[in-house]
């Protein structure tokens, strides 16, 4: 049964492209200021699907004003400098940053003892069944013992990210190093490299491309847990301030601090794409 | 004494185990260019395994210059058929790799003597990037931009710059298709006549041994079960003439197990 039209063998033009890969957005914010719209007619006080002027002023405010609970007295004539940086957006953001980046950071110990557990046996069979048994725990289900046991400030936050992150880490790298062809590593030694030659200059520049993909696709994995922990326990940051904003149903900013997120996010995943790249120019995406 | 002494080895895979090489006895003098001949399956690769010192034996003893090698070394270079080159350096930094590994560590990679040393390496690899026929422009180049001939070459060199005593070579021209492949026979044997180096080389094609070899061991199973042993030992005369060469690509095959009986008639009838 044929439909006049291609499937499998299609080859959509450059204006059918984008004009389809668009027009769910589209679709998406039509809706959204249409029932918006909708609902302000009967209720000019609605909360739940704030217009545009509404989450512009929402979000002007939450970028040149200090966040309520924040004491940060501005002077009156502060420059529109000074007031970003006092800002609550500002602050929130480097509260997050600044534990995301700790929590990639306890990444890199897990590679390392990645690429040992797959390339010296004694440290593989020593840590692999643990691993293995760590990774099967939800992460989640430790939060209140993390909470117990670190207290609530900013270790038990990140203590739950590296709970939550480092085993799919260790073990992606573990695989990683296994995957390497074993002529690749009885050629070094013949060649006259020492075991940490193979390590760090053979195995680990291999593995390295990998690896980072592996993080990138664990980037929203990191995130959700830190999320989770600023949403239940935090007195600053992203998170914190939705779940804040929540009781308020302030939903003119947290509307956009969500797509900032995702910006952000966005912006760091593709960093990190572009990076890569940069540092491995040999490598083949397979 | 020989460079590569094998005494009565054996070697089993599996449970329960099932023997891939039994009771191999072997010696190889220093200079030689041995063809290691047979069918898939029986154990050549594994052979050279050994020797190169990444597998273990069950039973005997393989000794390099009258000592015990439990991992591969300096002494023994290795060509493998796949995977021959580090995916992430340049032609250039491969063929360096060997002399930098051996002089600097990780740490004392730091130094400044470091940068000097690594410039006078690389001029040694450029000559000896011209010796297997490559040009200045393909130094720079990754491994997956050069075809699998040139690879091979590169291969060879980053083996040879170390100066081994022994190289091994697994099905190294095996991917390449017939044209490249006479020119990698052609270079490999002018590089070992003028070194002098060892070479052990495993092949499953009896006209690339007996193009290749001074001496060619065939290695074949007696019944299924069995561990394979040495079925052949033939020194191959120098020069070789051509018209000996259906004789013994036929006597060689015979011995590997290649021609069954009824055609071996035929053959023989042939050949007579």
């Amino acid at each position: 049964m044929s439909f006049g039209f291609q499937l499998v063998h299609a080859r959509p033009s450059r204006t059918w492209t984008l004009l389809l890969s668009w027009l769910l957005f589209s679709l998406g914010l039509t809706l959204y200021f249409y029932a918006s719209q909708k609902r302000h007619h009967e209720n000019p006080e609605d909360r739940v699907m704030p217009t545009v002027s509404q989450m512009f002023h929402g979000m002007s405010d939450a970028t040149l004003k200090p966040a309520e609970d924040d004491d940060t007295a501005l002077a009156d004539n502060a420059s529109l400098r000074q007031r970003f940086f006092a800002s609550m957006l500002w602050t929130d953001t480097v509260a997050t940053s600044r534990r995301f980046l700790y929590s990639i950071l306890l990444l890199i110990p897990a590679v390392v003892l990645g690429l040992h557990m797959g390339l010296f046996p004694y440290v593989g069979v020593f840590f692999l069944r643990f691993v293995l048994f760590f990774d099967k725990i939800i992460a989640l289900s430790l939060l209140p013992i993390l909470f117990i046991a670190f207290g609530i400030d900013e270790l038990s936050k990140i203590m739950l990210i590296v709970i939550g992150v480092t085993p799919t880490i260790i073990l992606d790298s573990f695989n990683l190093t296994r995957g390497v062809p074993n002529e690749q590593v009885v050629k070094a030694f013949t060649l006259g490299a020492s075991d940490f030659d193979v390590a760090y200059r053979v195995v680990l520049r291999q593995i390295a491309p990998r690896v980072l993909n592996s993080i990138r696709l664990n980037l929203k994995a990191v995130m959700l847990f830190l999320f989770a922990g600023e949403m239940i326990a935090s007195t600053n940051g992203l998170a914190y301030r939705i779940a804040l904003l929540r009781r308020h149903m302030g939903m003119d900013v947290i509307i956009p601090y969500v797509l900032w997120v995702a910006l952000l996010l966005f912006l760091v995943d593709l960093t990190m794409r572009l990076v890569n790249r940069t540092l491995h120019p040999w490598f083949q995406e397979a | 004494m020989p460079l590569i002494a094998i005494e009565t080895l054996s070697v089993a895979y599996g449970t329960p185990p099932r023997p891939v090489l039994s009771h191999i006895d072997l010696s190889i003098e220093e200079g030689e260019f041995v063809c290691l001949l047979g069918q898939t399956g029986c154990g050549k690769s594994t052979l050279l395994k050994l020797v190169l010192g990444a597998e273990m034996p069950a039973r005997g003893r393989i000794l390099i210059d009258g000592t015990e090698h439990n991992r591969p070394d300096r002494t023994r270079g290795y060509v493998p058929q796949k995977y021959s080159l580090f995916p992430d350096k340049t032609v250039l930094d491969n063929i360096t790799f060997g002399p930098e590994v051996a002089e600097f560590n990780l740490l004392t990679r730091f130094t400044p003597r470091y940068l000097r040393r690594r410039r006078q390496l690389r001029q040694e690899a450029l000559r000896y990037l011209h010796r297997i026929a490559l040009c200045d422009a393909d130094a720079p180049k990754y491994p997956h931009q050069l075809s699998g001939g040139m690879q091979q070459r590169v291969a060879i060199a980053q083996a040879l710059v170390t100066n081994p005593r022994i190289l091994l070579m697994d099905e190294a021209f095996s991917a390449l298709d017939p044209g490249t492949r006479k020119d990698m026979q052609d270079l490999i044997r002018q590089l070992w006549r003028d070194t002098g180096i060892t070479v052990l080389f495993v092949t499953h094609n009896t006209r690339e041994a007996l193009y290749l070899g001074s001496r060619i061991i065939v290695l074949a199973k007696e019944t299924a079960d069995d561990g394979a042993r040495i079925a052949m030992d033939l020194p191959v005369p120098e020069p070789c003439h051509q018209d000996q060469i259906p004789r013994l690509v036929h006597r060689l095959e015979l011995a590997s197990g290649c021609v069954r009986e009824s055609e071996e008639a035929v053959m023989a009838t042939a050949i007579a």
